[in-house]
């Protein structure tokens, strides 16, 4: 997490890279980013114009849908990953269903962005995560949690590696996945308000899958990547 | 062999009579056929090359005596008898080999002919066993014979337990008599070292069998019994030396020890119990070994020879008895066959006491050893067979567990698979049913509504959007009632409470979340997806009531836990809103002055009666109050909604 990139800048826009082929939602979701003034958004509709905005822009958040019509969201996102570290990722999901919101996390993702949601959420959630609060949904955590404890890994889930996450980070999981406020959690776990994103984000770190081969393996696990 | 006495009632009279009967038979035929072997006399040369006159000196008188020559007196004598006789060689027969053949003799030999000394069987270990019949035969060199009358010389020592014998001695030409020699040899030499063979297998494979099953004393009696056979016929001591005569008169004892072990043997074979006094059968072989470490090599022998043998005698007939009884009361083959192999060594025995007390003097072979070879080998076979029969019980026992093994497996595996099947399929149709009709429920109505709008040609861009929208929660949150929480409902909640903010927030409403217990409600391992469903729409509908018709601007919701005991505590989810409320009837059903609610209340109270859950509506000016109580227990399957 690098904010001085962003604070450094002179005219305080954020630069974004939004990845959609569906042209409506596109527009929708540039919209609604434009309506709250300080972000400079860039669109692409394919993993090449993607990759091409990526060099050129160097965004500071990225934000792409995972089907792509040349290829797979994971490699724009792992890409990003190792070209530009400082880049915030969220992935747009329709459903938010685990299935694709926990692969885009091992790929270096942090959270997910609904495709319907309402235009002031959608900037909210952006400034959100350029000022460091790694969103994270209450089923996403839940599917965390109920992996640490060795729930059955179906054929369908992702292949996720919790081994590393921490006791207080699992009790903090635990309290988003049934709903607590971030308040609320850390007045039960004796926390100050203010470390939770930050614990939010080691997390999100933590889930990363750390080499190219891995990612591709897991890919392929997954059925995401096809050779 | 006295076995009527002893026959077990439960078999039937007339069957053991007859297997008596054919028993006894068989017993006679073997005794007959013992006795015409017995008659036959042991193969020897022709009658010509026979001496049978003799000159004895004793005592300085000579006196002519005929061979076969028997010693009346039962004594052991320093000097030997000298027999001096005389045979012709023709003229013409310079040219052959010659030989002296002394088929029988007891107990040792010394050969002179013409003066010269060609022959001492002394010198031959074997020879010196009286029992073993052993033949000698020595080539006369050619210088030591002349043509005409030559003179030969045999010097007989005589010690005991036997007296003296010597039988005719045939002088000729090597070539004549050497055939009834090997003869001889073969049956009196050889053939007891292949029994002897054959012993010591048994006594190896025995000995092994003892080893490996320490409980069976059985084999490792019999293995003791051959071992001690083994080194009677393999240890040999020289004669006359002071120092040996322990070791030798042990080896003589040999024998009735060895046949009360057998008949240990017997008894434990044929799961018999061995009765106390029969151990009095080991004391006279002790009482040899005792004599022969105290006192002198003439006294064991002495005492062998009223010791010994009756002993043998009387185990053998003990054992004849045993396994005669055996034999006719349980038709066991083994026991008949033994019962053979005894009766052939009990009359062989009996032929070799006689002759040992001199009751019988003609040809002075013993058989006995040899015969005693027989006994071997019908127990060599009685326990092979009795092997591979046990093998085979096995065998046949494995071969049925296995089968028995299968079956009942494939039984297993196929009734499982058809209730894995059944249960799938049934599960499989619920599940249909459900999602079918939750679906319906909710996705299906707000894409109608979506049609509807799209169709009315006016532009209602709003409540299209308004109605895809719904019909995306409603499918966000069919999938998420699918995932597992493992029944603690406050997963689920916690992701509709992110789905109901989202939704509140554009209309400026606030939803307020209390949590009054850090656990939130009870677990309920029995919670399925619909239950899960059924709550979330009945509260999703308790929300939007308060939106819509109510005109709320705030929304609470309480999370808690009621009831004192662990058993009586139930969770309960209270939704409260600032709204104008409605005027509730008694059983909170019917509203009067808003329609649209009394729909949604009637729902409200369908959900929760599915699940067995109770459901209060109060509803004031002040707004409107919904308390949810669930069930102690989630119902397995949908209770009907009155």
């Amino acid at each position: 997490m690098a904010p001085q990139s962003a604070e450094a800048r002179p005219d305080k826009t954020i630069r974004v890279l939004l990845v959609e082929d569906d042209s409506p939602t596109c527009a929708r979701l540039r919209d609604a980013l434009a309506g709250a003034g300080e972000f400079e958004v860039t669109t692409a509709a394919t993993l090449k114009e993607a990759r091409a905005a990526l060099r050129d822009v160097r965004p500071r958040v990225l934000l792409t849908d995972l089907q792509l019509p040349d290829g797979h969201g994971m490699d724009l996102i792992r890409q990003t990953r190792l070209d530009c570290p400082d880049t915030e990722i969220m992935v747009i999901s329709i459903l938010g269903d685990e299935q694709s919101v926990i692969s885009a996390i091992m790929a270096g993702a942090t959270g997910y962005l609904l495709k319907d949601a309402f235009p002031t959420d959608i900037a909210a959630t952006v400034r959100e995560l350029v000022a460091g609060h790694s969103p994270i949904s209450a089923s996403i955590a839940r599917f965390i949690v109920r992996r640490t404890q060795g729930a059955a890994a179906g054929a369908a889930h992702p292949a996720l590696n919790t081994a590393k996450l921490t006791p207080r980070e699992i009790d903090i999981l635990w309290g988003i996945a049934k709903g607590f406020s971030y308040a609320e959690i850390a007045g039960h776990l004796g926390l100050s308000r203010q470390t939770v994103p930050g614990h939010i984000k080691s997390i999100y770190r933590k889930l990363e899958v750390n080499t190219r081969g891995e990612a591709v393996f897991e890919a392929l696990q997954q059925g995401l990547i096809r050779l | 062999m006295s076995v009527a006495g002893a026959i077990e009632a439960s078999v039937p009279a007339r069957q053991w009579r007859y297997r008596l009967g054919f028993y006894l038979l068989i017993q006679v035929l073997i005794v007959l056929a013992c006795i015409f072997v017995l008659r036959l006399s042991p193969p020897e040369p022709s009658a010509r090359y026979q001496v049978t006159e003799a000159m004895l000196s004793e005592n300085g008188v000579e006196r002519p005596v005929r061979l076969p020559y028997h010693l009346p007196a039962r004594f052991t004598s320093i000097d030997p008898q000298v027999f001096s006789l005389s045979f012709d060689r023709p003229a013409g027969a310079a040219g052959q080999t010659w030989s002296v053949l002394l088929p029988r003799f007891i107990s040792g030999i010394e050969v002179a002919v013409n003066g010269s000394v060609i022959l001492d069987s002394r010198m031959h270990p074997s020879a010196n066993r009286p029992d073993r019949n052993t033949p000698e035969i020595a080539t006369i060199g050619a210088v030591l014979l002349h043509d005409g009358p030559n003179a030969l010389t045999i010097k007989l020592h005589a010690w005991g337990p036997l007296t003296g014998f010597l039988d005719r001695v045939f002088v000729g030409p090597d070539q004549e008599l050497r055939p009834a020699y090997q003869s001889r040899a073969l049956l009196f030499m050889t053939l007891p070292v292949v029994f002897s063979a054959w012993q010591a297998i048994l006594a190896v494979l025995l000995g092994v069998m003892w080893l490996k099953r320490r409980h069976e004393p059985t084999y490792g009696v019999l293995a003791a019994a051959m071992a001690l056979g083994l080194l009677q016929a393999f240890v040999y001591a020289p004669v006359g030396q002071t120092d040996h005569a322990g070791l030798n008169s042990m080896l003589i004892a040999s024998a009735p020890l060895e046949s009360a072990c057998v008949v240990f043997f017997v008894f434990s074979f044929l799961g018999l119990k061995w009765p106390k006094y029969c151990w009095a059968l080991f004391l006279p072989g002790l009482l040899i070994v005792a004599m022969a470490l105290l006192g002198d090599s003439a006294l064991v022998r002495r005492t062998y020879l009223f010791l010994g043998p009756p002993t043998v005698f009387v185990s053998l007939v003990l054992i004849c008895a045993i396994v005669g009884r055996a034999a006719v009361t349980r038709g066991d083959g083994v026991a008949l066959l033994l019962g053979c192999a005894v009766t052939v060594v009990l009359i062989f025995l009996v032929h070799d006491l006689l002759l040992a007390f001199d009751v019988v003097v003609e040809g002075r072979i013993l058989v006995s050893r040899l015969s005693y070879s027989a006994l071997l080998v019908a127990i060599g076979i009685g326990l092979i067979g009795r092997f591979a029969t046990a093998l085979n019980e096995i065998d046949g026992f494995a071969g049925r567990l296995v089968t028995l093994v299968r079956e009942t497996e494939e039984k297993l595996r196929a009734s499982l698979a058809l209730e894995e099947e059944r249960a799938r399929a049934a599960a499989l149709a619920n599940e249909r049913n459900r999602l079918t009709r939750d679906l319906h429920d909710g996705l299906g109505g707000q894409l109608v509504s979506i049609v509807a709008l799209s169709e009315r040609g006016a532009w209602e861009g709003d409540r299209i959007g308004e109605a895809a929208r719904a019909a995306l929660k409603d499918l966000r949150l069919v999938i998420d009632a699918m995932d597992d929480i493992d029944g603690d409902l406050m997963l689920a909640l916690g992701a509709w409470r992110e789905r109901t903010a989202a939704q509140l927030r554009p209309h400026g409403l606030a939803l307020d979340w209390h949590v009054l217990m850090p656990q939130g409600m009870p677990v309920h391992p029995e919670l399925r997806p619909w239950h899960v469903i059924q709550i979330l729409r009945l509260l999703d509908e308790a929300v939007t009531n308060a939106v819509k018709h109510a005109g709320a601007k705030r929304i609470g919701i309480r999370i808690e836990t009621v009831g004192d005991t662990v058993e009586s505590q139930r969770g309960r989810i209270t939704v409260e809103d600032d709204g104008r409320g409605f005027v509730a009837y008694d059983d909170g059903r019917r509203a009067a002055n808003a329609p649209n609610t009394a729909r949604g209340l009637a729902n409200m109270h369908k959900r929760a009666a599915r699940c067995g859950a109770q459901l209060e509506v109060t509803s004031g000016s002040g707004g409107t109050r919904i308390r949810l109580d669930l069930p102690r227990r989630f119902p397995d399957v949908e209770l009907a909604s009155s």
